[in-house]
């Protein structure tokens, strides 16, 4: 009777965790391992599609069509990604509000013209500073020069003007900043650095 | 310099600028429930400050001492959970013996606390954030007295308002979502204050 | 008299019942990504996911858990479900999952999955609490989607992301602020609230 109470109070919730704990981990862990390869996929095929846009090159957008067109035009010479022989695309990353913005930049045979931005990795605010995102905010980067100034939202007009957006001052004022470092570095893409 | 006074501002944006529960929702469930009173938010927003302080810190250095070693970070969500229960559940034992007059105030919301989704969301910030383990202190102890001064200033509001007539519809939770919705809209102004870059 | 056991299991967390009008539980996970209607759709399925296999699970093992670690056996088993919600999306949804950052992971801390579990999953066979589960996510879930279809609509002029509103329409930017959030689920419970009262004034 004695050692009934001891097992059942002691022995038992013990033994029950350990089992629960084994299951749920074993579970979990096999599960990982069975979407690690198409995790590893999904992030190449985010990087390249994100140097196809800030290159400005049009693409199918599914995993093929993008992976086979990234093999046929880039090169990676250091650390420049160099499409179609003269468009420049590096990454550059920045403090934004909540941790790092990495973005990728591409310049045309000038390197200075602006061919296009792509976001590859932000933490912004959902919905605010999180719309660094969205197409129409990278896409109005496209055949300007800067360096930039910030306006209100939809009224960039001038080269050296970027839309701000509403509620996010903080997120495109750190863009801004990236952008322009990216800028004045951009004379050296052509060696490869 | 910058990295130097990273955490400074990362604190003082927990706070002021980007409040954990008014910009974020974490923690509404005790928010809403326990802001009738001003004692009581007192007691809830001081123990969720400190264990906010301390698991902050203790997760990150779990998450990257043990976790990112063993290629294990997608057991994140478990471990965390089980690390602020544990010590949710250690302070409680301590404060017990040792005073009973700090258990009998602040003791009645520890259980309450590992079911706030403010603390194991500032711990899911850190990871996604990357911080540094300073930081991650700071952002702790931050969003911990950001809470608590969005709980006091709420318990204060509901105070006043005892006495004044609300439509029945709106009495209880509805009254104190449109006022937790202008303490939003006043936190806002306070941005422009950090600027982290 | 199962069948209609059944039924009302399922009807009452829709209706009379719900657990955001009538409880006000587990808005914290899920408010925050209420400004666009796509994300918030993951968000409730996941929910579901999560409410309805963790009850069933814990129904299923109600009479084996010991008494005293319940509450741990309880959280481990839904940070289970939770991450295997995650590492799904991370695999076949990477964008959303990208957008939706910690908010997965809160899902953990949601009261009405813990909520359903000790209050009904612990008393109830198997089959019966994966029906309250998914009914509770349910519940939960259809209010949110009002409320991230009328922030998205008004805040952006979008509905799941395409343009419904045109140039003309002046974006309500409070709307897909945090305020907004908080304003939607206030009115949302004033008018279910009043209607809910004038119903019983008239029965």
């Amino acid at each position: 009777m004695k050692s009934q109470t001891f097992y059942t109070k002691r022995i038992k919730p013990l033994v029950f965790m350990a089992v629960v704990t084994i299951i749920c981990i074993v579970l979990t862990s096999s599960l990982y391992l069975l979407t690690r390869e198409r995790v590893a996929m999904n992030e190449l095929f985010f990087m390249r599609r994100s140097i196809l846009d800030a290159a400005g090159v049009e693409h199918s957008g599914d995993v093929e069509g993008v992976n086979s067109l990234y093999e046929s035009v880039v090169k990676e010479v250091g650390e420049v990604y160099v499409v179609g022989g003269n468009t420049y695309v590096k990454l550059f990353k920045g403090p934004g509000l909540w941790g790092e913005i990495t973005i990728l930049v591409g310049f045309e045979e000038d390197l200075k013209t602006i061919t296009g931005v792509s976001v590859f990795a932000q933490n912004e605010t959902p919905g605010l500073g999180a719309r660094i995102e969205e197409p129409w905010f990278s896409q109005q980067f496209r055949g300007k020069e800067g360096p930039f100034s910030l306006v209100e939202e939809g009224t960039a007009a001038a080269k050296s003007e970027m839309d701000a957006i509403t509620g996010a001052t903080r997120t495109s004022d750190a863009f801004k900043n990236i952008m322009n470092r990216a800028i004045s570095e951009s004379a050296t893409l052509k060696g490869g650095q | 310099m910058g990295n130097f006074l990273f955490p400074v501002a990362v604190f003082f944006a927990a706070i002021f600028t980007d409040n954990i529960l008014l910009t974020n929702y974490l923690g509404m469930c005790s928010f809403l429930a326990v802001s009738k009173e001003l004692e009581t938010s007192a007691g809830l927003g001081i123990a969720v400050t400190f264990v906010l302080a301390v698991t902050t810190p203790l997760n990150w250095a779990v998450y990257y001492l043990v976790l990112v070693p063993f290629q294990l970070e997608y057991l994140r969500f478990i471990v965390f959970i089980i690390i602020i229960a544990a010590f949710v559940q250690l302070i409680e034992m301590v404060i017990e013996r040792y005073s009973e007059n700090l258990y009998f105030s602040l003791g009645i919301f520890l259980p309450l606390i590992t079911v706030n989704c403010a603390i194991l969301g500032a711990s899911l910030f850190m990871v996604i954030r990357e911080y540094s383990f300073i930081t991650s202190f700071f952002f702790g102890l931050g969003s911990g007295i950001g809470w608590f001064i969005a709980i006091m200033a709420m318990a204060g509001i509901r105070n006043k308002l005892r006495g004044a007539k609300i439509p029945i519809g709106l009495e209880g939770a509805g009254i104190a979502l449109i006022i937790a919705g202008f303490m939003a809209m006043a936190f806002m102004g306070f941005s422009g204050m950090i600027q982290i870059t | 008299m199962a069948r209609g056991m059944v039924k009302k299991t399922f009807l009452t967390p829709l209706g009379k019942d719900n657990p955001v009008f009538v409880q006000i539980l587990g808005i914290c996970s899920t408010l925050a990504v209420t400004n666009k209607l796509a994300n918030t759709m993951v968000m409730v399925l996941g929910v579901m996911f999560t409410t309805a296999l963790s009850s069933w699970t814990i129904s299923l093992f109600r009479k084996q858990i010991p008494s005293r670690i319940r509450m741990m056996v309880e959280t481990l088993v839904i940070a289970t479900y939770v991450i295997i919600v995650d590492i799904i999306l991370k695999a076949y949804n990477p964008e959303i999952w990208k957008q939706l950052g910690p908010y997965v992971g809160l899902i953990i801390t949601n009261c009405i999955v813990m909520g359903r579990v000790e209050a009904f999953a612990l008393q109830n066979k198997p089959t019966l609490s994966l029906i309250d589960g998914l009914a509770s996510g349910m519940g939960y879930g259809y209010v949110l989607l009002i409320i991230a279809f009328v922030r998205e609509l008004l805040g952006s002029g979008t509905i799941w992301g395409y343009q419904v509103l045109g140039s003309w329409w002046t974006k309500w930017a409070i709307m897909v602020m945090p305020p907004g959030g908080f304003f939607m689920l206030a009115i949302l419970i004033w008018v279910v609230h009043e209607g809910v009262m004038k119903e019983g004034k008239n029965g």
